[in-house]
């Protein structure tokens, strides 16, 4: 789809959250609930008493955010569907190993989870929504997310090697 | 205009995450149709193969930013019920920096990965199995990275107020940078892949032409509103000289230009000035409670339709207990043309401190002049008639009490007839010596047993008969002497506190800080004739042990152990279990007084904010204070709510007596 029409359609549904929700899109607190249930399962009281998850008590799923997650899973699923876009498969350059492009998504995937929690928020929750809103801090970090990756785009360049 | 449901304050109702749901597929369908679904496609933007990130990231963010400043221009919504996030520089620097690390690492951020996750991509899942873990370790460091979670915190800001520009402006500077970005990336293209699908195309013409007409547009309707300065000659219309520096204050006003200083407006207000319209803008309740003479209430959300008349006449000035509100309504009047709208400098709170407190009782030197201000404004402004001072200038008290009151107030006030001293001390103390007028009276006298437990404070219909025995009338100012323990004036505050006689005051320093300073004492015996005392009932601070177990269950609520430590940690005990409420936090109250060589003074006001700042996280945060019997967790009670002003504190009464005696009970 012609990039700058499905940036008109993105910017609507957040105009349509704007409106009838009264928030933002957002895709980091909804993981980071799913955290929390899980940390639950596993040490209850401990979690509980722990100062972050703590806060979000025994039913921390139970959240707009967490349902906004799933919905985005299910909205790629159909659109995926329709345009017979799926392929299970390890996205990477031919020529990097799969151990590479594993550990790389891995290790940044933890280095989100991180950051999101730090910034309160992602590129939809923080970059996207605050951004819209004109918040100064939002695009504050979104300059310095761009700018991280950026510095970082050289050391980890090899895993697109084809 | 409409009611979001954050606005509505229900978000978590079923509806809302059903809508969630629904705008959540929306998302994923716009993301997946962007191409999203694939990393090397997202992380093409850091090596400059593909640029769609950008142009889909800034388009969405320039449609959804025009379409919303539309809605409010349109009067469709307004800003104040859209949730806005805070601006944390330390939190949102650092953040963002790993974050774009992470980015370029793992080939996704999460929205797009769990479109990836749904296209069959591997990787995509890895990264959120990854994002999982990074969430619990965050919560496992949190302690560790809170100061740079909170450092910079600026509060709500808006781009418009850290560039000084109007919001329409902004918007159009934006749109313009967004542009030209478009067409950048579509050269860097060009260049990088020796092709561009856009670049120059009639599409990117049309559209570029659509956004910035769409920007005009909006800036045009905004205008270029800049606030005008507010610069009144300060008083005026008084001779009176004020001694506090004119200059400063105007200087003051001309850099806050939106501000109007609480000095200002209570001389215009004073002065009957037509022009200002004073609008108190906190929850019908609060304005009940109390609110400054001749404002009007009015919900945020109706702002706008109820003050069209006053658009650009006469002067608009809004408030509420602090500023953030006023703040965010008055950019929102601003954008409609508003041009006369000014917020209270500090907002009532404000307001009340510079304009109202009685000159007693502050602890700076107040030159004469300012003094005798100060007494206009009370009197007008606290509803004194004129020529009535001696028995009004107690009344007066009723809008700082309840509080601390010093001896030397106490020395110029103790004669008049509304005043009621109450001395806590040993029935022997009192007969020997006595502020003259002073009634005896044992803190013990208010406690009994009530449904098995012991020391806890007495029905309200019980405590206003004693009350009336001592001929206090209900709008009598009450003063409360403690002996050696601060805690035995408190404890009788909750008396008043239940009957809802706020008009009450804690003589700080107590019966011996008077002695001290060798002020008047007798041992007369004050004639008291009955009163009969209305029956009140105003508690809705105690709490019984099953608020306080369904707050640990719910961990709503921060729950104040302030027993002495030894109790806390179950070294010591005097009752049926040893040790503390599972999640507890302990604040011995004998943290919260100050040892002088004779007497026992409440730390000061900056001191217990300083302390308390630290445990708990806002002025609103649900509180739950006990002991052992609640004479202690009285006096922690009467610092927060009376002293620091946290709206939300309860009061254990029961205590550790109650909760170590029922064994069903869980405890640490």
């Amino acid at each position: 789809m012609n990039p700058y029409l499905a940036g008109v359609f993105l910017g609507s549904v957040l105009l349509a959250s704007f409106l009838v929700l009264g928030a933002g899109l957002g895709a980091s607190s909804g993981l980071a609930r799913i955290a929390a249930a899980l940390e639950l399962s596993i040490a209850k009281t401990h979690t509980l008493s722990s100062e972050y998850f703590g806060k979000w008590g025994e039913t921390p799923l139970n959240y707009y955010l967490v349902f906004m997650f799933v919905g985005t899973v299910l909205g790629g699923l159909f659109s995926a569907l329709a345009a017979k876009r799926i392929s299970f498969q390890l996205e990477k350059g031919k020529a990097a190993s799969r151990l590479l492009r594993i550990s790389f998504a891995l290790i940044g995937g933890i280095i989100i989870g991180y950051a999101s929690r730090l910034a309160q928020g992602c590129t939809s929750g923080q970059a996207l929504t605050g951004g819209a809103l004109l918040l100064t801090g939002s695009l504050v970090f979104l300059i310095c997310l761009f700018a991280g990756g950026y510095l970082a785009a050289y050391f980890v360049r090899r895993q697109w090697n084809d | 205009m409409i009611d979001t449901l954050y606005s509505l304050n229900i978000l978590d109702t079923s509806l809302a995450l059903l809508i969630s749901l629904v705008l959540g597929i929306l998302f994923g369908v716009a993301l997946e149709k962007a191409g999203f679904g694939s990393s090397r496609r997202l992380s093409g933007i850091f090596y400059f193969k593909d640029m769609a990130v950008l142009k889909v990231m800034f388009t969405a963010l320039i449609t959804a930013m025009l379409g919303l400043l539309y809605a409010q221009a349109l009067g469709l919504i307004s800003v104040e019920s859209v949730y806005l996030m805070p601006t944390i520089y330390g939190a949102q620097i650092i953040g963002g920096l790993l974050f774009g690390i992470g980015f370029v690492m793992s080939g996704w951020c999460p929205g797009t990965a769990a479109v990836g996750l749904a296209s069959g991509k591997w990787d995509a899942l890895i990264c959120i199995l990854g994002a999982i873990l990074g969430s619990i370790l965050f919560n496992e460091t949190f302690h560790f990275i809170q100061p740079l979670y909170t450092n910079g915190n600026q509060g709500i800001l808006f781009l418009s107020d850290s560039l000084h520009l109007s919001k329409g402006v902004t918007a159009f500077l934006f749109t313009i940078i967004g542009i030209a970005a478009f067409w950048g990336v579509e050269k860097i293209e060009q260049k990088v892949t020796g092709k561009s699908e856009y670049l120059g195309s009639q599409f990117l013409k049309i559209f570029s032409f659509v956004l910035f007409s769409a920007a005009l547009g909006l800036m045009l309707i905004y205008g270029q509103t800049t606030r005008k300065a507010l610069v009144y000659p300060f008083f005026k219309n008084t001779q009176t000289a004020c001694l506090f520096s004119e200059q400063a204050l105007l200087q003051k006003v001309e850099e806050a230009q939106d501000h109007i200083a609480a000095e200002e407006l209570a001389e215009r207000l004073l002065n009957n000035n037509q022009e200002v319209l004073l609008v108190d803008v906190r929850p019908e309740n609060e304005y009940a409670n109390f609110h400054i003479k001749g404002a009007v209430n009015i919900r945020l959300s109706d702002l706008s339709e109820q003050l069209i008349g006053y658009k650009n006449q006469g002067i608009i000035v809004l408030y509420s207990n602090g500023m953030t509100h006023p703040a965010q309504a008055r950019d929102s009047l601003n954008r409609q043309g508003f041009n006369n709208v000014y917020i209270l400098t500090d907002g009532l709170l404000g307001f009340v401190d510079l304009c109202l407190k009685p000159v007693a009782l502050r602890s700076e030197p107040v030159p004469d002049g300012l003094a005798q201000k100060i007494n206009l404004w009370r009197g007008y402004f606290l509803g004194q008639a004129k020529g009535q001072k001696g028995v009004e200038e107690v009344r007066n008290f009723a809008h700082k009490a309840p509080g601390l009151i010093d001896t030397q107030w106490l020395s110029e006030n103790y004669k008049k007839p509304d005043m009621k001293i109450l001395d806590l001390r040993s029935q022997n103390e009192y007969n020997t010596s006595h502020i003259p007028g002073s009634l005896a009276i044992s803190p013990e006298s208010f406690r009994g047993v009530v449904k098995g437990v012991p020391s806890v404070l007495l029905p309200a219909a019980i405590l206003s008969q004693t009350i009336s025995l001592m001929g206090i009338k209900p709008n009598d100012f009450v003063v409360l002497v403690y002996g050696e323990k601060p805690h035995d004036a408190t404890l009788v505050s909750m008396v008043f506190e239940r009957l809802g006689h706020e008009n009450y005051g804690i003589l700080n320093g107590g019966f011996l800080k008077w002695q001290s300073e060798g002020r008047l004492v007798d041992t007369e015996l004050p004639k008291v004739i009955d009163s009969s005392y209305r029956l009140n009932y105003a508690d809705n601070f105690t709490v019984y042990y099953k608020t306080v177990l369904q707050a640990i269950k719910d961990k709503d609520a921060i729950i104040l152990d302030v027993r002495p430590q030894d109790y806390y940690l179950g070294q010591k005990s005097d009752e049926a279990r040893a040790g503390h409420i599972p999640g507890a936090i302990n604040r011995p109250y004998t943290e919260d007084i100050r040892k002088a060589d004779k007497y026992s003074l409440f730390k000061t006001v900056d001191e217990l904010t300083t302390a308390y700042k630290s445990i708990i996280p806002t002025n609103a945060s649900k509180i739950i204070v006990h002991c052992r019997t609640g004479h202690q967790a009285s006096q922690t009670f009467f610092i927060l709510k009376n002293l620091l002003g946290y709206t939300n504190v309860y009061w254990y009464d029961g205590g550790w007596t109650e909760w170590s005696a029922r064994k069903e009970l869980p405890i640490k």
